[in-house]
């Protein structure tokens, strides 16, 4: 019997991976575009985009399927889903326009642009693989394009980030398949359905493996994730790589290891209170690593890697309690995290551009920005609000009621407390940014206009920043 | 109607950004203007407060439905004295930053603290609520980290700091509490909360849980240490901000989160709670006695009178919770009137030592003694001025506290009772420095000025006459501020022991 093939369903993935071999084509034959090569990505990536408008679903509980054979549907997007792609092939969109002005050598924009649509595809695909062999080879196609992208920066610093992140995403991978191996001990499918888990859960030894490929999928997504104790690469990395690619790493990278969490959980709703018990330990001491590294931090990227470390932890958090609409949580709160971390590293790109690379990764040399880029500033210090939750970028703080709400809901006092000391110190650390913006001037020795494409990509992200802290429901609402 | 309830916070919170961000950017506004702006903002919002006091509309909109958010504004008894306390002092707050030169970015922080402090009271869905408590936060520390005490910078900077990590830990406990208040009532409506069915064991930890958290804002001993810091440290209209309108906003909460929805929760803890708030008042009052800061005695002299409205509340009578209300009223115009009179004695003076001996202020200057006098004499609870009300019907309500225990309560109100009396001793220890200073300084002044130049004047005088006025008005005539809530309270709650008074 042959498979369906949903065209439509299939297009937000469809689009970045043929666009990807298509970008490739197009070198060949015109070999002098050049930069131009990123906005046809962007492009792209845009009509992927508005293909995978959740908009377009029925409703939230009739999922879009294809390749079904024999009743069993390996591609499947719901609403949840639907939404994720749409969140990350958006961001990839913006870090397309971002690394647009950075000069680079010509023969090179081409590949780095295959690069990113082919991590974006990987990303977008895992959101609606539904067995375990797309679901590790779309996370694989997510993560390896990404090392190459470290590295071409052709820096030492780039390249020993590229090597950690390749080591660790190796790592990553093996525990991923050692996870997946277990899956298919304990329930006897390769596909990630509820109703085997919930066979395999009925019997004391089935359950106890179907506990361990649970425990080393999620340890091999927190990898990627950057959840401590798994989270060394990523203050690295974003420091050592060009800024645009950092903004991927920090933004479509978390979809992806998202959107596979999602997956696991949906499937294993009733599991020992225990693993979960393990995934609420692993969100506080993320949180607390996060925030207090980010405390001491005088690189602004590096600042933002452990903002990140920090924020993964509030993303999984509602995964302790496994209910149904844990995964929409999670997916409400990266979105939100997503939006602002696509306006703080726009700001950071454009003033590298025009101030210099040297200068900018410093947070010391943040003193007088708002004098210096008004609007540049303002667009900062509101991205830097939203990850501390603080009004008036009220949608950081519905993002963080949002999360916060199945802990209290499931009386889990100690975790909710511990949550409520880290947003008392995420609040420390991303008001000591803000107090050296409004401190002491430091201005470049030089500096140039900032290009034209950073200031749009910063004034659409932050409009829509600002849009969804006047009616949060804009962000929440992608997920149904 | 409806547009005065929306007018009265967002014109201030709109208005503040406005000025704020026009501060930032290449367009700089004179000073003159943008004090123009601030001023009429702040008596458009009083005035659509007054309005909405008197007509009583209300909204209930959906706003954010994937966390239960509603844009949900009304006003009741409860709220009403604070809204129109909250608007008033928002008014002078900017009339009186006129004294000296503001900057734009000033008077916007102004404007959105009273802005967010109206909202915080405006609001009747739990999770809105929450957020108009944050709303403060960012002009408050902005208030003190960038306009505060330049002396000393190092610990202007700690104070602003552990004002905003200590309230930000305390409100998000509260949104703990909050939450679960909320997922198990089914609703986010403050009035309605009480629906929640909640085990004793449940109900006592959350009970425990929003205390804490509310506890660090109100505050309650020995969650206070950021106050005195953040007092001493904070430019004049902050400290007035602070004293007069954030503080009630604890206070405000504990009624509106733990005493209505959590009566069983409540009646566990109270006694602990009770016995913190009492410990508060006695070591703030011996504090004082020996503080040699005046601005920090004052923010001291706070935390004894919110322990006074705190053991009120913890003895869930209505005559408690009417003695918290009024105790929240008069402090907040007392303590409004105190800052504005001891910030303008700092600027005379340079600092604000006790230990220095300076020339008599009834001499000095004769308006500013005066205030001194009336506000050190409410703050002491001098029958005939705000404070005694307020601190009187505590006692009182301590003495027969309903279903607590009735031991305890009895001396916990003789305890409060002894701290009324050191309130006497350091405002007597405080008037005698300062007031009648010291005879034996030879007839110059020092700073340069004339002596009659250095008493209050134009808007200074302004403020302080009006608050002046206030405390005495309630002091002298506090039945309408009692019928006021005694009328709120009977619509809102059935689960207070005994009647009105």
């Amino acid at each position: 019997m042959n498979p369906t093939f949903g065209w439509l369903t299939l297009a937000p993935v469809l689009i970045a991976a043929v666009g990807a071999i298509g970008v490739l084509l197009l070198d060949a034959l015109f070999p002098r575009l050049g930069r131009v090569h990123w906005i046809l990505g962007a492009l792209l990536l845009a009509g992927g985009a508005a293909a995978a408008t959740p908009v377009l679903l029925d409703s939230a509980h009739r999922p879009r399927a294809t390749l079904c054979t024999r009743g069993t549907c390996w591609y499947t997007v719901d609403h949840v889903g639907a939404g994720l792609q749409l969140v990350a092939l958006l961001a990839s969109a913006c870090v397309a326009l971002l690394a647009f002005p950075i000069r680079i050598p010509h023969e090179r924009a081409p590949i780095q642009v295959a690069l990113l649509l082919t991590s974006t595809s990987g990303a977008v695909a895992v959101a609606g693989a539904h067995d375990l062999g797309s679901f590790l080879v779309a996370l694989e196609v997510s993560t390896l394009p990404t090392i190459a992208l470290v590295v071409l920066r052709a820096r030492h610093s780039a390249i020993d980030a590229g090597l950690s992140l390749l080591t660790t995403s190796l790592v990553s991978f093996a525990v991923l398949a050692m996870g997946a191996g277990l899956w298919f001990a304990a329930t006897g499918t390769a596909q990630l359905e509820s109703h085997a888990a919930l066979q395999a859960g009925n019997n004391a030894d089935l359950r106890r493996i179907l506990v361990l490929a649970v425990g080393f999928i999620v340890a091999g997504l927190a990898f990627k994730l950057s959840l401590a104790p798994f989270h060394l690469w990523m203050p690295e990395t974003v420091g050592a790589s060009s800024v645009p690619v950092g903004a991927l790493l920090s933004t479509t990278s978390k979809v992806a290891a998202v959107a596979g969490l999602v997956a696991v959980f949906r499937t294993v709703t009733d599991l020992s209170s225990a693993s979960m018990a393990a995934v609420g330990v692993v969100a506080v001491l993320s949180m607390t690593v996060g925030n207090l590294m980010a405390l001491r931090e005088r690189g602004a990227l590096r600042f933002l890697g452990w903002s990140t470390v920090a924020q993964a932890g509030w993303i999984v958090l509602p995964f302790t309690t496994a209910t149904a609409d844990s995964g929409r949580r999670s997916a409400q709160y990266l979105a939100v995290y997503i939006l602002a971390t696509i306006v703080a590293f726009s700001v950071i790109t454009a003033l590298a551009h025009a101030e210099g690379r040297q200068h900018v990764t410093r947070i010391a040399s943040y003193g007088g920005v708002l004098r210096r880029h008004p609007f540049l500033g303002g667009a900062l210090l509101l991205a830097l609000l939203t990850y501390a939750g603080l009004p008036p970028a009220i949608a950081g703080l519905t993002a963080k009621v949002v999360a916060l709400e199945p802990i209290t809901a499931g009386h889990l006092w100690l975790l909710a407390v511990i949550a409520a000391a880290n947003a008392m110190l995420g609040v420390a650390a991303y008001l000591r940014w803000v107090r050296i913006m409004l401190g002491a001037s430091m201005d470049p020795e030089e500096s140039d206009r900032v290009h034209p494409v950073h200031t749009a990509v910063v004034a659409v992200s932050a409009v829509a920043l600002i849009v969804c802290s006047v009616v949060p429901q804009a962000a929440l609402g992608l997920f149904g | 109607m409806v547009a005065a309830l929306l007018v009265a916070p967002l014109a201030p919170l709109l208005g503040g950004t406005a000025l704020i961000a026009a501060d930032r950017s290449r367009l700089r506004i004179a000073t003159a203007a943008a004090y123009g702006v601030a001023l009429t903002l702040a008596v458009v919002a009083l005035a659509a407060a007054l309005l909405a006091v008197w007509k009583r509309p209300g909204i209930d909109h959906s706003w954010v439905p994937a966390i239960g958010m509603r844009l949900h504004l009304a006003i009741d008894g409860i709220s009403a004295p604070l809204v129109v306390l909250t608007a008033a002092i928002g008014v002078l707050v900017v009339l009186h930053a006129g004294w000296r030169e503001p900057s734009a970015t000033y008077l916007g922080a102004l404007l959105m603290v009273t802005g967010g402090a109206l909202a915080t009271f405006l609001v009747q869905d739990a999770i809105a609520f929450f957020l108009a408590f944050e709303l403060v936060l960012v002009p408050m520390w902005l208030l003190i980290a960038r306009f505060g005490d330049t002396t000393r910078p190092g610990e202007r900077d700690r104070a602003a700091t552990m004002f905003v990590l200590y309230t930000v830990l305390g409100s998000t406990l509260m949104l703990v509490g909050i939450l679960v208040l909320v997922v198990s009532a089914g609703t986010s409506d403050l009035t309605h909360l009480q629906t929640a069915h909640l085990s004793r064991s449940t109900q006592t930890v959350v009970a425990a849980l929003l205390m804490i958290g509310i506890g660090i804002k109100i505050p309650i001993w020995p969650l206070h240490s950021w106050l005195p810091a953040a007092h001493t440290a904070a430019p004049t209209g902050g400290s007035v901000l602070l004293a007069a309108v954030l503080l009630k906003m604890g206070t405000y909460a504990v009624v509106r989160l733990v005493v209505f929805p959590l009566p069983r929760g409540l009646h566990a803890i109270a006694p602990v709670v009770a016995v913190f708030a009492v410990a508060g008042i006695l070591i703030g009052g011996l504090v004082c006695l020996v503080e040699r800061s005046l601005k920090r005695l004052i923010a001291w002299s706070s935390v004894a009178h919110m322990g006074f409205v705190v053991l009120a509340l913890m003895t869930g009578t209505t005559l408690g919770v009417q003695a918290a209300l009024y105790g929240n009223i008069a402090h907040g115009v007392i303590s409004a009137l105190l800052f504005v009179v001891v910030g303008g004695l700092k600027k005379r003076w340079g600092d604000d030592d006790l230990q220095t001996a300076r020339r008599a202020l009834r001499q000095v200057s004769p308006r500013l003694g005066l205030a001194l006098v009336v506000g050190f004499a409410g703050s002491l609870a001098l029958p005939g001025l705000a404070g005694f009300w307020g601190e009187v019907l505590t006692l009182f309500s301590a003495w027969s506290p309903g279903d607590r225990p009735l031991t305890l309560f009895r001396v916990l109100a003789v305890a409060a009772a002894t701290g009324s009396v050191l309130a006497a001793a350091y405002a007597l220890r405080v008037l005698r420095t300062v007031w009648a200073g010291t005879d034996s300084l030879p007839d110059v002044v020092t700073d340069g000025g004339s002596v009659v130049a250095q008493d209050a004047h134009a808007v200074e005088w302004i403020v302080i006459a009006v608050l002046v006025a206030a405390v005495v008005a309630l002091g002298v005539w506090p039945t309408p501020l009692m019928h006021q809530t005694a009328y709120g309270l009977a619509h809102v709650s059935r689960v207070l022991v005994g009647g009105a008074p």
